[in-house]
């Protein structure tokens, strides 16, 4: 299970490349929580869980150790080079993003995929990434607005990348684009046609 | 550039014996049993409808049937060197994977682990031979279709396969461009053993020594003599749709007197000099007719549809249009529209057609009632089209545009969708398709041709040189990083100012041009006001007050002190010579790290497939750019084209020697010289230079 064909190598790299296409339409998503946001900053955290994505498609389709935190490289190096209003803090986001998403596959020895574990990915990945925000970011806000943030980084990290990554997952299984890999075999085993 | 002698090796011969294959996902075998022998050099047309299991054949010729995928029996082992057997796909845009058309002739030897002197000498020899007459530092997927072609089939013989596999390479582009490919691919394999599916056999016929007629799971049902068997099994030719139905009438209506309707839609001198359409183009779409728009590959066809939709706006000149609610579009790959999970919810998936009793009438029409049920991407191509098709229909609209809505079917599928857009013309709808497609050209009432762009193969001006690109990619993201270690040192609001002064000082070093600077540096400048408000605003001193005003002055410093040098510096980083540094002065494992760059120069693809599903979303009334819904349902649409591509694309890169390319050359080497040690010295100012600074302004 361990071995990377070339479509796994493809599968993980482009999931992180078309999700880097992908955020440059979700800056939109940003102007509709806008006037949340103007009067309490700390819920853009809301929106922190789609920032994981790459991470959780990767390690649940292709289901190889490593694959989580290509797919979130990739990403995050995408948009560096195309101009990150976070330069360098791009890459360790793509590292704390991909990691806690990578941990917990790792934790399961990348034995089940299930929704549980996507949501624990989900909760593992907002955490680290809330740490390195609180470093890099809100070094000076109070630990009252910070918590509450990480309140929000966690719901967000467990709904809308545990869930929601899970959930799209699920939808491309059903479409066939994934028939060579592993979640598209787990499937077929169910389902032939 | 001089003509190149052909690049092939000793030709192969190909021996199957009992072979079996029969994919996880299939309760069938996709090949039941083939005993095939091709002796070297001899050139076959493989044929048979659309599913007979033509490209699983090619495939396993190829020695790339993935036995973790299916089970197989007498499987063609791999091949014993990368690249001896070579694989054209259909769609070129798989192929590619260099961000110069040099690079993309280059990755086969790169995967071979040939040196680099040899490396690119192969390289240039194989786009000689291929007839690829672009410059090559051209990016591969900004050419044409039949240029795309050519440089897919110079990544083939870079690497000298003695056995050539064409699966349906012309079948996609227009006829003249489908000539010059054949052209290119029969000088080219003059020695080799070449295999070609095809369904359109006619022009491949007078080379080929071989014909072989493919029925269902691949069982062979008539071989030989391509004379041979035109004149005594024509039956079977004709029965499996390799040869058209001799006598087929199109069905007319018969009192139809075309170009009475009235004008639904009409352009009036529009010119998109953009997209090189520069001559002024008037067109008038009537209701009841059939008008095709016609014109080699790149001469704006799909442009002048956007343009009277109203998704794009002509340089010049004005275009009538119904309400977009009277408006369908069917894009070229029907998947990029589909949002629902079945074919009978796709059809009314719409808000603009919501009549039930219509949906089921066109899911009749359409052949597909049988399939109600079945998840619209599980359809072939065919089934597909005609879904995107009815579910147009089903919106009553009265414009229907379709862009190329024939392409790369076979003959019986390329009827069946003509009889749709018949239909839909015979309830008075206007139908406007770009195609060059012979049978719907010949099925139109009117016809609109575009005239051929101009030819000159214009290569974007050089970007202008700036003393950053003398450094090596690592060098730059060191003096990022660095950077960014650095700014941690900023505890005050003076010394987070003077912090910022040698990335002010350096900045023009590595900005190509002010447009270009400001737009990186926008976003970093209102981040770091957004934080200074955010601090002052949530942080431990009172909000908004004096004392909370310089502390947020101080994070905006220390913020901006982190970020810009590395943005500033990465500007001048491009995706292949980072590859080539990474793998080169880094040594990480050569195939992520070749993936990678692969992956990154496909982003500008990305991005027209991205905006093309987000259009046409919005187009059947799905929802706007912001709503999130629609975004969630193009990044799955985005994410099945991109994982469909992707199958596609490992068994090209395989059929370039990818997967055993462990240890892999690179064609350009990553330089490291005396700059380097400027930007060395560079990136440690940056790092003690916001502690320095602290310690200059003195304890806050």
């Amino acid at each position: 299970m361990t071995r990377y064909r070339t479509v796994d190598l493809l599968v993980t790299v482009l999931i992180g490349a078309a999700f880097g296409v992908a955020f440059l339409g979700y800056g939109q998503l940003y102007t509709l929580i806008g006037p949340l946001t103007a009067a309490f900053k700390p819920a853009e955290g809301l929106l922190a869980g789609i920032w994981f994505l790459p991470a959780m498609l990767a390690g649940l389709i292709v289901r190889r150790p490593g694959a989580a935190l290509l797919a979130e490289m990739v990403a995050a190096v995408l948009s560096m080079l195309l101009g990150s209003q976070w330069g360098w803090g791009t890459a360790i986001s793509g590292l704390m993003q991909g990691g806690g998403v990578e941990l917990a596959f790792l934790l399961t020895r990348y034995r089940r995929f299930t929704l549980p574990v996507a949501v624990l990915g989900g909760v593992l990945s907002a955490l680290l990434e809330w740490g390195w925000e609180k470093i890099a970011y809100y070094q000076e806000m109070s630990w009252a607005f910070s918590g509450t943030m990480l309140a929000f980084f966690v719901l967000s990290g467990a709904l809308l990348c545990g869930v929601l990554g899970w959930a799209a997952s699920r939808a491309l299984v059903a479409t066939g684009a994934v028939d060579s890999l592993a979640a598209g075999r787990e499937a077929a085993r169910t389902v032939q046609v | 550039m001089t003509p190149a002698p052909a690049q092939t090796a000793p030709a192969q011969a190909v021996h199957t014996g009992g072979l079996r294959w029969q994919p996880l996902s299939r309760r069938e075998p996709t090949i039941a049993g083939l005993d095939l022998e091709i002796p070297p050099g001899q050139r076959v047309l493989l044929a048979g409808a659309s599913g007979s299991g033509k490209s699983t054949v090619l495939r396993a010729l190829a020695g790339l049937l993935d036995p973790e995928d299916g089970d197989g029996e007498g499987l063609v082992p791999a091949p014993a060197r990368p690249g001896e057997r070579g694989l054209l796909l259909q769609n070129p845009v798989h192929a590619l994977v260099g961000a110069s058309i040099g690079r993309d002739a280059a990755f086969g030897p790169e995967n071979a682990a040939i040196p680099r002197p040899a490396l690119t000498e192969r390289a240039s020899r194989a786009l000689a031979a291929a007839r690829v007459d672009l410059d090559p530092r051209h990016a591969p997927l900004d050419t044409s279709g039949g240029q795309q072609q050519r440089i897919a089939l110079a990544g083939a013989l870079a690497l000298d396969p003695g056995l050539l596999l064409l699966d349906e390479p012309t079948s996609m582009l227009d006829a003249p461009t489908a000539a010059q490919v054949r052209t290119a691919v029969l000088a080219a394999a003059e020695e080799a053993t070449l295999v070609v599916a095809e369904h359109r056999i006619e022009p491949w016929l007078p080379h080929v020594d071989r014909l072989i007629v493919l029925g269902p799971q691949a069982r062979i049902l008539a071989d030989g003599p391509p004379e041979q068997l035109l004149h005594e099994r024509r039956d079977v030719l004709v029965e499996t749709g390799v040869l058209p139905a001799e006598g087929h009438e199109a069905r007319e209506t018969p009192d139809r007197v075309p170009g009475d309707g009235e004008v639904v839609a009409a352009l009036r001198g529009v010119r998109v000099p953009s997209r090189g359409l520069t001559a002024p183009q008037d067109l008038e779409v009537r209701a009841g007719d059939l008008t095709v728009l016609t014109g080699p590959s790149g001469a704006g066809k799909t442009t002048l549809l956007r343009v009277l939709t109203g998704s794009a706006q002509p340089g010049s000149g004005s275009a009538d249009r119904p309400e977009p609610s009277r408006i369908a579009t069917v894009p070229q790959d029907p998947e990029h529209s589909f949002v629902a999970a079945t074919v009978r919810e796709e059809l009314t998936a719409s808000p603009w057609a919501r009549a039930e009793d219509l949906a089921l009438e066109l899911l009749d029409r359409a052949g597909l009632a049988h399939l109600a049920g079945a998840h619209p991407h599980r359809l072939s191509g065919g089934e597909q089209r005609r879904l995107a098709i009815a579910a147009a229909l089903a919106q009553s609209p009265a414009l229907l545009v379709l862009d190329e809505p024939t392409v790369g079917l076979d003959a019986r599928r390329r009827e069946e969708v003509l009889d749709l857009l018949r239909s839909a013309r015979d309830r008075g709808c206007a139908v406007l398709a770009a195609s060059h497609d012979e049978l719907l050209v010949g099925a139109a009432d009117h016809r609109h041709d575009l005239p051929a762009p101009e030819t000159g193969t214009a290569v974007a001006p050089e970007p202008r040189r700036i003393p950053a690109d003398a450094l090596n990619p690592l060098t730059l993201c060191l003096i990022g990083i660095l950077a960014a270690i650095g700014s941690f040192a900023v505890q005050s609001w003076q010394g987070g100012l003077l912090a910022l002064a040698p990335a002010a000082l350096l900045a023009p070093l590595a900005v190509r041009s002010p447009a270009g600077a400001a737009l990186r540096l926008a976003p970093i400048l209102l981040s770091a006001a957004g934080l200074a408000w955010t601090t002052a605003l949530l942080g431990d001193a009172p909000a908004l007050s004096g004392p909370a005003w310089l502390v947020g002055l101080k994070e905006a410093a220390r913020i901006t002190a982190f970020v810009a040098p590395g943005v500033l510096a990465l500007g001048a980083v491009r995706p292949t010579p980072l590859g080539d540094a990474l793998g080169q002065r880094l040594r990480l494992p050569g195939r992520p790290v070749a993936a990678s760059v692969a992956a990154l120069v496909r982003v500008s693809h990305l991005g027209r497939q991205w905006s093309t599903i987000v259009e046409t979303r919005t187009r059947r009334g799905l929802g706007g750019p912001r709503s999130p819904r629609l975004l969630a349902g193009a990044t799955l649409a985005l994410l099945v084209d991109t994982l469909r591509g992707a199958e596609q694309q490992a068994l090209a890169m395989d059929s370039r020697g990818f997967a055993t390319a462990l240890h892999r050359t690179w064609a350009a080497p990553s330089p490291v010289g005396r700059a380097d040690l400027l930007g060395l010295g560079i990136a440690v100012m940056f790092l003690v230079w916001p502690l320095l600074a602290e310690m200059l302004v003195g304890p806050a």
